[in-house]
């Protein structure tokens, strides 16, 4: 034990293994900084706003109520399914995703004092942002089943691979978030640009529409989306009781590269943080 | 249990002057080039090296005193120890768990209650949630706030967030200690404290780091003394005689030169001889100890000497100057010194600060000052309690013969 503290404590500039051992091995050694670090955030929210979770379905809920009168009444879309069920489940998935990252490009600025101060890992910022978002994404899938259960949706055999879709999910998160959080640290800008590219994402991804309507090569381009495969598999699973589509295994191999890049990248910046801010 | 010691092997840190102007379009290439390749180890425009090859090693059992001038790069080389910077060049290896008294109260967040930011900064720490449960009461008992536990920590004084910031810390069973600057929060009990918890975690043999201006404490606690100026080690040896040394750093060039041309005198060197007239840091109390005070001054000027001796603890033990005690040295102009000696210093054992200034012929407004800038330690067998050690006799009369219920005739018993 004494021998591998040590070992993880040196600090001169190491070998590419090297880092990949201290990433994995600091994860493990500071857990109880990255449960502390998620409880903080989420008893803050709770101790902060009146109404505590319910944000984290009133959102959605007002959102898919809009889109509904769109969808259903303005312009009739048909979706496979009834609207309301279609816009909320893709809602709520999207809605993690983007306020995981919402929570993650500040997380390292809006802890100053800690990174500049302590040391511990500095991926558990963003990683703890996301486990705040999931937990908001757990809270907010009651009401998604109490509107399966309204529309009598019948469970599939497919709900088994639910997990596996959250992973993959989580996974995209949070590459993404280390990345914006970084970012951020060294590029203010990063926060606005932010709010305006996650908008412009968000109807780029099968979240009110299937995206594939788009057609052409504006189609093509957005078939590319891991995002766009996620939410699909979602309603998968959820709703339609059917396995996920291949894009899906696409999407899980871009979003395990690109957690591996990020993190890596994140990991050898790390120690430039407390200078920057 | 595995001792652990700190090996600083050669570090060098560099940084950058002014501001960075980075634009966002830099952004890729800068991610690229951080990630691929560490920091360059020679100087670019606008760098320079804050901590220029340092290299020591604290052994178990060893309390390193760190001092040196503000910007001499102590604070860098503690940040470096705690992994918070990591050197430009060079290593740096902690054997085992760093406990720091360093920003004890830094995880702190104003809305949560103290329990829940006990579990927060424990963890930070490096403590488990079982290790933190299980210590709880003894970390809250020790703190003294136990009654406003479960209040949010935005109703607490400063020095009620400190003192469970400290006891958090003080409950870490660490096997390397970082200290900076505690000693200067709080009030006298608090610091007390701090200290008594640092001679345990020394006594217990775990290595401690003690960056520090607080030169009586670095006397009091330390077993070895590093003096670091320009990010150079100046000396690493005995504590008495690296305090000395430190007081060779010219302390004109930091503090005092915009003083010197305003009031027309200042300070030079000053020095605290011993009985052989050499320079010294531990004094015997029945020994004579002469307060040397160089001056330097560019206009002729009439002007009184004062020293000031203060307790590690800061209990102001003794005002002197020589206005008050009717000595005039006429008008001062360019260099000379000044002794003031004791002949029989009377002070308890422990550790003292010398505050030293010239004062305006009326003795009122200060010409120069140097505030608690020279420590010096007393050592004898005394085992009186305060802070002076009184000449004195004992004399015993028996009135034995005296009836029984007859009040003690006013006798020492």
């Amino acid at each position: 034990m004494k021998t591998s503290v040590s070992a993880s404590q040196a600090m001169a500039a190491t070998s590419v293994l090297g880092d990949l051992r201290d990433m994995v091995y600091e994860q493990f050694e500071y857990r109880e900084v990255l449960r502390q670090m998620t409880l903080r955030d989420l008893t803050l929210r709770y101790k902060q706003t009146v109404m505590g979770f319910g944000w984290a379905v009133l959102m959605p809920l007002v959102n898919t109520a809009v889109f509904s009168v769109i969808f259903t009444r303005v312009a009739p879309l048909d979706v496979g399914m009834a609207y309301p069920l279609y816009a909320f489940c893709g809602l709520l998935a999207w809605n993690f995703f983007a306020s995981a990252l919402r929570f993650s490009v500040t997380s390292l600025t809006s802890n100053q004092i800690l990174v500049s101060k302590i040391y511990f890992p500095r991926e558990i910022f963003p990683i703890a942002a996301v486990l705040v978002a999931l937990v908001d994404f757990a809270v907010a899938m009651v009401p998604l089943a109490a509107l399966m259960a309204y529309y009598h949706v019948p469970v599939g055999a497919s709900l088994v691979l639910l997990p596996v879709v959250i992973a993959i999910h989580v996974i995209f998160t949070a590459a993404i978030g280390l990345l914006l959080a970084m970012g951020n640290l060294f590029y203010r800008d990063v926060k606005y640009l932010f709010e305006v590219a996650i908008t412009v994402w968000m109807f780029a991804t099968s979240v009110l529409y299937p995206v594939e309507r788009v057609g052409g090569r504006l189609g093509t381009l957005l078939g590319l989306n891991p995002m766009t495969a996620v939410i699909d598999a979602y309603r998968s699973v959820l709703l339609l009781g059917t396995w996920p589509s291949s894009a899906l295994t696409s999407a899980a191999i871009v979003s395990i590269a690109l957690l591996a890049m990020a993190w890596f990248a994140f990991h050898r910046a790390e120690f430039a943080f407390a200078e920057h801010l | 249990m595995a001792r652990s010691a700190v090996v600083v092997e050669h570090i060098w840190k560099k940084f950058r002057r002014g501001e960075r102007h980075d634009s966002l379009r830099d952004l890729v290439p800068s991610l690229v080039r951080r990630a691929l390749r560490p920091q360059p180890a020679t100087l670019q425009r606008e760098e320079f090296w804050a901590l220029r090859d340092l290299s020591f090693t604290v052994n178990p059992g060893e309390a390193l005193g760190v001092i040196g001038p503000n910007g001499a790069g102590k604070s860098t080389l503690l940040k470096i120890l705690s992994r918070i910077l990591r050197p430009t060049v060079g290593r740096c290896v902690l054997g085992g768990r760093v406990g720091s008294l360093i920003e004890v109260a830094a995880a702190f967040h104003p809305d949560l209650t103290g329990r829940e930011n006990v579990f927060l900064q424990g963890a930070i720490m490096g403590m488990r949630r079982a290790e933190i449960a299980r210590k709880f009461d003894d970390i809250v008992d020790f703190s003294g706030v136990s009654e406003f536990i479960d209040t949010p920590v935005k109703r607490y004084s400063s020095g009620m967030n400190a003192r469970l910031g400290f006891s958090i810390a003080a409950h870490l069973d660490p096997d390397v200690l970082l200290v900076d600057e505690v000693l200067s929060v709080g009030d006298a009990g608090f610091q007390q404290q701090c200290v008594e918890r640092m001679r345990q975690l020394i006594a217990r043999g775990i290595p401690v780091v003690f960056v520090s201006h607080n030169l009586p404490a670095v006397l009091q606690l330390c077993t070895r003394v590093m003096v670091v100026d320009h990010g150079t080690v100046l000396f690493d040896g005995e504590p008495s005689a690296g305090v000395a040394e430190y007081r060779r750093v010219p302390w004109a060039r930091t503090t005092h030169a915009a003083s010197h041309d305003a009031r027309g005198i200042m300070i030079g060197r000053v020095q605290l001889l011993d009985d052989r007239q050499t320079d010294a840091a531990v004094f015997a109390a029945s020994s004579r100890l002469t307060v040397r005070i160089g001056y330097e001054a560019r206009l002729p000027v009439r002007g009184h000497f004062a020293v000031d001796i203060y307790s590690a603890d800061g209990v102001y033990c003794a005002g002197i100057n020589s206005r008050m005690d009717r000595r005039d040295f006429g008008v001062l102009s360019g260099r000379g010194v000044v002794d003031l000696a004791f002949p029989r210093l009377s002070l308890l054992p422990g550790c003292y600060v010398i505050s030293v200034g010239i004062l305006d012929a009326q003795g009122l407004g200060p010409l120069d000052v140097q505030h608690r800038a020279y420590p010096f330690s007393v050592a004898s067998d005394e085992r009186d309690l305060g802070v002076v050690h009184l000449e004195r006799a004992w004399r015993h009369e028996s009135y034995a013969s005296v009836s029984a219920g007859a009040p003690a005739a006013g006798g020492l018993e």
